[in-house]
């Protein structure tokens, strides 16, 4: 085939075809299910060749792998990015984070669909690869809240998965446009713990 | 389960064919706990349960359907167990209610790594729409929780998001030590989920009283 954008280099064309694919998946599996996207609606929707998606991928479970390691990088970077603006207060910080956190709910709800709901169904290696999202982000709380001495040491486990169950309720309710309205309830719920034992100790 | 006698034995139709259900599903969710959904085959539920191949077609026309019934019995185990702890108590002990709802729980996951398998892990791993029974009964405990619960230790009712994630944070938490292998150990996560779901509503001072008392 002759290509008709020269100005492009084929490792530029190959990065931008992967990139496709893997939108491609997020947006299928938020919009219709995993179980039911198959390997040539990801192909169409992609405007890919089939041939192009088996030169990146082994087949369709490692697509949808590669496009919630994306999103859930890209979520955490934010989130990163917002604790470390909000300055040196531990509950900015952590306010920060999660304002970050439903904004990417709002922004990107695809993502957020596939990253909170899709993947814990999708297939056993995606539920292993949300356990290990859940992970990241309860040692960015971990790094980000008081020490909790005083507190159970899973504390930070059922406060993120409190918010991601919250955030799945919301998706699913078709009001991820609205996630942040869960903002002061949210906040209060997570910083709550922490403000609980500060009060004990005086 | 254990199979019955063989031969005659004046067991009605009725009982041996609710008795073989029953096998079926307690043998798929030993398997699906042993090996995943998709090396979980019929002969090897019917190898479980002690059941012929022709005789598991006659309750189930699937895997998939043995497989959404095993769901249901495990969802309805569990209920049954939280609701017949918290039951015990008049209205009015609230925070007697929530501790032994959640230690009747936990006690029960502990002791049936499969059924704690089943309900938080590899039922969802299964995929086939299962997730919706599984947000429906995480959903069916929220009532539990909230019915009679005391407002904030700073006055108003505690927020409903609360009751949601107080809720979803616990099943989280059960589901990733599950998927880690250590159900067997969940009874030990007593003190932490009750500290979790008692403080939103008592503060933390109520919260360990409670706890310490046992």
């Amino acid at each position: 085939m002759k290509s008709t954008r020269p100005e492009l280099s084929r490792e530029f064309v190959a990065v931008h075809k992967r990139r496709r694919i893997i939108d491609a998946m997020a947006e299928l599996s938020a919009e219709q299910g995993y179980e039911a996207t198959k390997i040539a609606d990801v192909v169409r929707r992609a405007g890919v060749a089939r041939k192009t998606l088996y030169d990146n991928f082994d087949g369709k479970e490692e697509v949808f792998l590669a496009a919630f390691d994306s999103a859930i990088d890209e979520l955490a970077a934010q989130i990163e990015a917002a604790c470390e603006e909000a300055g040196g207060e531990w509950a900015d910080r952590v306010a920060a984070g999660l304002r970050a956190f439903l904004t990417f709910v709002v922004e990107k709800p695809a993502a957020a669909r596939m990253c909170l709901i899709e993947a814990v169904s999708a297939a056993p290696a995606a539920s292993t690869r949300y356990d290990e999202a859940v992970q990241r982000f309860v040692e960015l709380l971990r790094r980000n809240a008081p020490a909790s001495k005083g507190l159970p040491d899973t504390i930070e486990e059922t406060l993120v998965g409190g918010v991601a169950w919250i955030l799945h309720q919301q998706i699913r309710r078709g009001e991820a446009a609205r996630a942040l309205d869960l903002m002061p309830e949210l906040t209060d719920f997570v910083l709550s713990p922490y403000q609980g034992v500060a009060e004990l100790k005086r | 389960m254990d199979r019955l006698p063989r031969g005659r034995h004046g067991l009605s139709p009725e009982f041996v064919a609710r008795n073989q259900r029953e096998r079926l599903i307690a043998g798929l969710t030993e398997a699906l706990y042993e090996v995943g959904y998709k090396k979980t085959t019929v002969s090897l539920i019917g190898a479980r349960a002690s059941v012929s191949k022709s005789d598991f077609y006659k309750h189930f026309e699937s895997k998939d359907e043995c497989f959404f019934a095993a769901y249901e019995a495990a969802i309805e185990r569990i209920r049954g167990e939280v609701l017949g702890a918290c039951s015990r108590h008049e209205v009015g002990g609230w925070s007697a209610r929530v501790r032994d709802g959640i230690a009747a729980l936990l006690t029960l996951l502990a002791a049936d790594p499969a059924l704690a398998s089943i309900s938080l892990v590899e039922g969802l791993r299964a995929g086939r729409g299962i997730y919706d029974r599984y947000q429906a009964a995480v959903e069916s405990f929220i009532p539990y929780l909230r019915e009679g619960a005391p407002e904030a230790p700073d006055g108003g009712p505690v927020p409903e998001a609360t009751d949601e994630a107080v809720v979803g944070g616990i099943a989280s938490l059960l589901g990733r030590r599950v998927l880690a292998g250590e159900a067997e150990r969940i009874d030990e996560l007593l003190p932490d989920v009750l500290e979790f779901a008692l403080t939103p509503y008592l503060g933390a001072v109520e919260a360990r009283r409670i706890i310490s008392a046992g």
